[in-house]
């Protein structure tokens, strides 16, 4: 091998080590996923091949010297030999026409390939092993896993540390204010579009409020006031939420949030039925409660 | 050997489009290194209001590069060549004379408006066709002017046989004439509502997915008819030309030829890989684009061969070396195109930086370096005088080599890297990466990426202080040099 | 053969146009009818909203945002349901694009609100803290085109039979007719937005453009 081709080469190889190196960088798998094998396996076929066939032609101005018999043709100078095809250029074009007929004519055909197919196939397998594999996931697995997907889905509202972007969103970095749920107990609330009906005011008053609205806000913490019972009712015992009665005031519902959405005093929450599996909302709600915790 | 003495070619069309070819090439470029740079520092998007956001001034540089730069070159070279391998002066009939000039200036006015149009706001949309209705009619008119200009010249041509350069011309003629007329359907909305609204806007005659079918056979052949055939049927001419060597092989340049027309026009689903155009079409485009390569790379491995036994020209005449780059990145990006699109390869390719790469690989290594060989040796010729300086030309030459080099190698990780990241799962299979994750990481390779602007526009400035040096101060040639370009 | 073709140009040029024709012919044509087709129980944008994806043309958002999702896990995880042919029926122009600096935007109307909208077109890195989106501050204070937009809506209704009520008609009558179910639309969307500059053009009967291309994003799901 010439010195050129050395250097093209050598020029080949860095580039795809340098491409390598930054994806792995990243702990992204390459050859787990076949689509990055093949396209790895693509990129080095662009690198090594364009180097190594245009320096072999380069390389015949250094070694080689013109012949053939010229044709009777001449354009302002331009003259034309007969030579005949480079026959490595020739097979392979012959060879690739010839699988590409084969391929739209036969190959293609007896597939009969289609992406939808393939995808629901795939994906609805794939997404049915991941519910059963983390049906029972352990607490400490969810919150890990309910981070990730927070930061992919959730973060562009409530900020990446889930502080609600300077109050652009619900802050889940704090229990509810106190005062936020004296107001809500002493104004009702209708944001959540799971509750049409929405909570009515003044459930609670006085003392009592107080008492339940500190308790709220400490996250459940310490002894219960006796008044409590009136929330109990639509909101469960520990205020875990009752279905189709009261969301969970336990932490934040994440649940009836994500299902239908939320329109409240800081702004609008959408609804996130689409993106979310049962096992990720799981996820996410161990998550968000720890954050205040 | 024949001797052309005996004709005397007029070259004021030529040398019009000339002139355009530097200002439209400048300024593409220029924007081109400013969005460039505003990918990497975005605070650069407030420098003019609404119309120095990244976004408005994007379809400038592509349309500016494309219908300014690309196209007034295509042209230049075209009053130039043709002429030539036709051996008929365009100035024998007063007729195509009238005419080029009203191509001319209608071009260069409707240049300008629709920059200006585009500017305000005034877009359709599809990529490399945003123009609206009135400029579609404008560009129309200028490529029915080159028509007739064209078949007038081979008309009364006195070289019976059409060399291989007339080929790819009238394939360029006939391909966006084409292709333009199809893709640009659409229906002005003030005059079927009853004069309601901006006269200006107007509706695609289709929608959806038919409509992104239709644009991206435009699109792909756009590139095909435009960035392709031109170029290769310009360095048919300038390569042998400058070089004194004949072409290596007739029945390449052939095959090569009807190979490159028969394939090209299949591939443009390649475009709409994974999306809700049918599987067999995707399948098409796909297979079709593979079978690319060879028709691609007939022409330039006709060219390298064209310049065997040579190296001495290589390495004393940049010319030579700007057109053997050429080649080979022409080369590249033929081979690049085909495998991002095989389909698993564009899963991860498609909507990555890594297409941007692969497109100025194309364009800066192969259609800007070959048209401005062409026009370095066009101008010594045509303005009689001696290139100003060589110095200049290596310079440049290296500079530019440079900047492509850093262009394509930090897209192509770019493009990769964002790909995969957006693919990557985490442990249990969820996503690992937000999006705006794989948008930070890209920075760096923004950067770089601004920089290579900034080196290849300089490349470009020195190319044009060069070209304006030669036509006012090179030494004076008394006759016309048979091959090699003389330079200072 | 070629030699004599080469010396024909009349027939060479006819040989190039055959050559390059048939490929369109043949994957192109034959499947136009179907994919025209929408889904059942689609309707065409509003006129509020068809102003606002005008606004997303004029400020060429497609530059960085795609509107296909592919059918890939990776995809669907993120942006909600692959893209189905039926879903562009209406969309002249379609406005997939072909490179995504920002994400994909054809389900944006899921899982953003107003509100978002609002804050992020104004300084998108503010709230996504390292984007490169620039900020559209020009479209709180410019007035976007409604009366083009009802011009849209007669055009695509006479020309290709898109199913607008009888309330969309040509001429001018019709369109005074017609505007205040635009404002109104308007009205709705401006009610869950902050900005000063946008209540008050809405309080003079105008619509600022945020507030169509708003409407634009909110209608995609
Ligand atoms: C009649 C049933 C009912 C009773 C009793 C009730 N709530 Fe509620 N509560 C609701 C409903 C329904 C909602 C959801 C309202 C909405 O749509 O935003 C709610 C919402 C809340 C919220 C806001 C949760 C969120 O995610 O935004 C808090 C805090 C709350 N209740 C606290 C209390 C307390 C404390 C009491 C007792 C004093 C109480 N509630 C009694 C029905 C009730
Ligand atoms: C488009 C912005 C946006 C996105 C994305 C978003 N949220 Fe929210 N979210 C909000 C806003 C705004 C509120 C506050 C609503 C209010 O109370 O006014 C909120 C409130 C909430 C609440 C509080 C409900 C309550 O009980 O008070 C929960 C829980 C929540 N979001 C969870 C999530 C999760 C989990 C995700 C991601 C899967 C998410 N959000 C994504 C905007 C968003
Ligand atoms: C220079 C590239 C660029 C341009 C031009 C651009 N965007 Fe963006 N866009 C981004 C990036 C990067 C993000 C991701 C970071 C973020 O959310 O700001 C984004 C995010 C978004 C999002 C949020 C999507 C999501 O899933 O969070 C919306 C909506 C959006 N852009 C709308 C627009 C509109 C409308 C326009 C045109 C008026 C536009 N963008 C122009 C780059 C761009
Ligand atoms: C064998 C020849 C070629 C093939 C098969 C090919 C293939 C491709 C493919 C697959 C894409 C990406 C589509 C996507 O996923 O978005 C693409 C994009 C592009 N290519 Fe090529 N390419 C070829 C040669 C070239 C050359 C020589 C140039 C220019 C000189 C070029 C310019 C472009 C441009 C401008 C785009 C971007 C289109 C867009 O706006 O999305 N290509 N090409
Ligand atoms: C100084 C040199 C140049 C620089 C810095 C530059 C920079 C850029 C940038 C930043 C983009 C946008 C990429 C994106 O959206 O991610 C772009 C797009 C593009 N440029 Fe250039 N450019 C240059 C020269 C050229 C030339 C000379 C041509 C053509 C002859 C060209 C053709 C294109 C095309 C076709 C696109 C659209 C690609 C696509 O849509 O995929 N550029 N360029
Ligand atoms: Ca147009
Ligand atoms: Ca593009
Ligand atoms: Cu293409």
């Amino acid at each position: 091998m010439n010195s050129l081709m050395i250097k093209a080469l050598g020029f080949a190889v860095l580039l795809i080590v340098a491409t390598i190196f930054v994806v792995m960088k990243l702990n992204i798998d390459i050859f787990a996923d076949s689509v990055n094998a093949l396209t790895m396996g693509g990129a080095i076929a662009i690198a090594v091949i364009t180097s190594a066939v245009s320096v072999k032609y380069i390389n015949q101005m250094k070694t080689d010297t013109a012949s053939g018999q010229l044709s009777d043709d001449n354009w302002d100078g331009i003259g034309e030999y007969e030579n005949e095809l480079p026959s490595g250029w020739a097979y392979t074009f012959l060879a690739v026409f010839m699988w590409s007929m084969w391929y739209g004519f036969f190959g293609y055909p007896i597939n009969a390939y289609s992406q939808i197919g393939e995808y629901n196939e795939a994906v609805l397998a794939y997404n049915a092993k991941f519910e059963e594999t983390h049906k029972n996931a352990d607490a400490a697995t969810l919150k890990e896993m309910g981070e990730s997907i927070f930061l992919v889905q959730c973060q562009q509202c409530h900020g990446a540390t889930g502080d609600g972007l300077s109050g652009r969103a619900q802050d889940f970095t704090t229990h509810r204010s106190k005062a936020e749920v004296l107001s809500i107990i002493n104004n009702g609330q209708n944001a959540l579009a799971a509750f049409p009906g929405g909570m009515p005011a003044g459930m609670a008053s006085g003392a009592d409020a107080e008492a339940i609205a500190a308790y709220v806000a400490a996250g459940f913490k310490g002894d219960q006031p006796a008044t409590f019972a009136t929330c109990a009712s639509c909101h469960g015992a520990n205020g875990e939420g009752t279905p189709m009665v009261g969301p969970s005031i336990n932490g934040y519902d994440i649940h009836n949030t994500l299902a239908k959405g939320k329109k409240g005093k800081i702004g609008k929450m959408p609804a996130f039925n689409t993106l979310i599996t049962p096992v990720q909302e799981k996820a996410l709600t161990a998550y968000v409660q720890s954050l205040a915790n | 050997m024949q001797s052309n003495a005996a004709l005397e070619y007029d070259y004021s069309l030529a040398k019009k489009f000339t002139f355009l070819t530097i200002l439209f090439g400048f300024l593409g470029m220029l924007v081109g290194t400013i969005i460039a740079a505003q990918m990497a520092f975005p605070e650069l998007n407030y420098l003019l209001g609404e119309y120095g956001t990244f976004s408005r001034l994007r379809p400038i540089h592509t349309n500016t590069v494309v219908f300014g730069f690309t196209v007034s070159g295509i042209f230049a070279t075209w009053f130039y060549l043709g002429q030539r391998v036709l051996k008929v002066s365009i100035a024998e009939s007063k007729f195509l004379m009238v005419l080029g000039n009203i191509q001319f200036w209608l071009y260069f006015v409707g240049a300008l408006a629709a920059t200006v149009s585009l500017l305000l706001g005034y877009s359709t949309s599809k990529e490399y066709a945003q123009y609206e209705w009135p400029f579609d009619i404008v560009v129309v008119l200028i490529w029915v002017l080159w028509g007739v200009s064209i078949m007038g010249l081979i008309g009364i041509r006195r070289e019976k046989a059409l060399y291989i350069s007339v080929w790819y011309y009238l394939a360029c003629f006939l391909g966006v004439a084409m292709l333009y007329l199809f893709n640009n359907m659409e229906i002005p909305t003030y005059f079927v509502s009853g004069g309601l609204g901006d006269p200006l806007h107007s509706v695609s005659m289709y929608a959806g997915t038919n409509d992104a079918l239709v644009q991206w056979w435009y699109g792909h052949n756009a590139v095909a008819f435009g960035f392709t055939v031109p170029i290769v049927g310009m360095i048919y001419y300038f390569l042998p030309k400058e070089s004194g060597q004949a072409i290596y092989s007739y029945k390449l340049s052939l095959l090569s030829f009807w190979g490159l027309m028969f394939v090209y026009l299949w591939a443009g689903s390649h475009h709409l890989l994974w999306s809700t155009v049918p599987d067999w079409m995707q399948t098409m485009g796909s297979a079709f684009s593979v079978v690319l390569i060879l028709p691609s790379w007939g022409s330039a491995i006709n060219m390298l061969l064209t310049m065997k036994g040579e190296w001495n020209q290589l390495t004393d005449n940049p010319l030579i070396k700007f057109m053997v780059l050429a080649s080979t990145f022409y080369m590249l990006s033929t081979i690049e195109g085909p495998i991002q699109a095989v389909k698993s390869v564009n899963a991860i390719a498609h909507f990555t930086d890594w297409i941007p790469g692969h497109v100025h690989d194309g364009v800066l290594g192969w259609v800007v370096f070959m048209i401005m060989a062409a026009i370095f040796h066009m101008v010594p010729r045509m303005f009689k005088r001696e290139i100003y300086s060589k110095k200049l030309m290596e310079a440049q030459f290296w500079l530019q080599t440079t900047a492509v080099v850093l262009y394509f190698t930090s897209m192509w990780i770019a493009g990769i890297t964002q790909g995969m990241m957006w693919r990557a799962v985490d442990e249990y299979g969820n996503l690992m990466y937000s999006f705006i994750d794989t948008v930070t990481v890209l920075h760096p390779y923004y950067a770089i990426r601004a920089l290579s602007g900034v080196l290849y526009l300089t490349g470009f400035i020195m190319f044009a202080y060069n070209i304006i040096k030669t036509m006012t101060s090179g030494r004076e040639l008394t006759e016309e040099p048979q091959f090699r370009t003389p330079m200072a | 053969m070629f030699h004599w073709l080469e010396k024909n140009p009349f027939f060479f040029a006819s040989a190039i146009s055959i050559v390059i024709s048939f490929a369109g012919l043949i994957e192109i044509l034959p499947n136009f009818a179907k994919a025209g087709r929408p889904l059942v129980d689609m309707t065409p944008r509003t006129v509020l909203q068809l102003a606002g994806k005008n606004v997303y043309m004029k400020d060429n958002c497609m530059a960085c945002h795609s509107q296909m999702i592919r059918p890939f896990k990776s995809e669907t995880d993120r942006y909600g349901k692959y893209s189905l042919s039926g879903e562009y029926a209406y969309d002249r122009p379609f406005l997939w694009g072909s490179k995504r600096t920002g994400p994909d935007l054809h389900r944006i109307g899921n899982y953003r609100t107003t509100d978002w909208h609002e804050e992020h077109m104004k300084d998108p890195a503010k709230i996504v803290p390292g984007s490169i989106m620039p900020a559209y501050t020009h479209q709180f204070t410019n007035i976007a085109d409604i009366e083009t937009a009802y011009a849209e809506a007669v055009t695509v209704k006479n020309v290709f039979h898109t199913p607008y009520g009888p309330g969309i008609k040509s001429g001018k009558a019709a369109w005074e007719a017609y505007k205040p179910t635009v404002l109104a639309e308007a009205k709705k969307i401006a009610a869950d937005m902050k900005d000063e500059r946008v209540k008050s053009a809405m309080a003079e009967g105008k619509v600022p453009e945020v507030v169509a291309l708003i409407a634009y994003l909110n209608s995609l799901k």
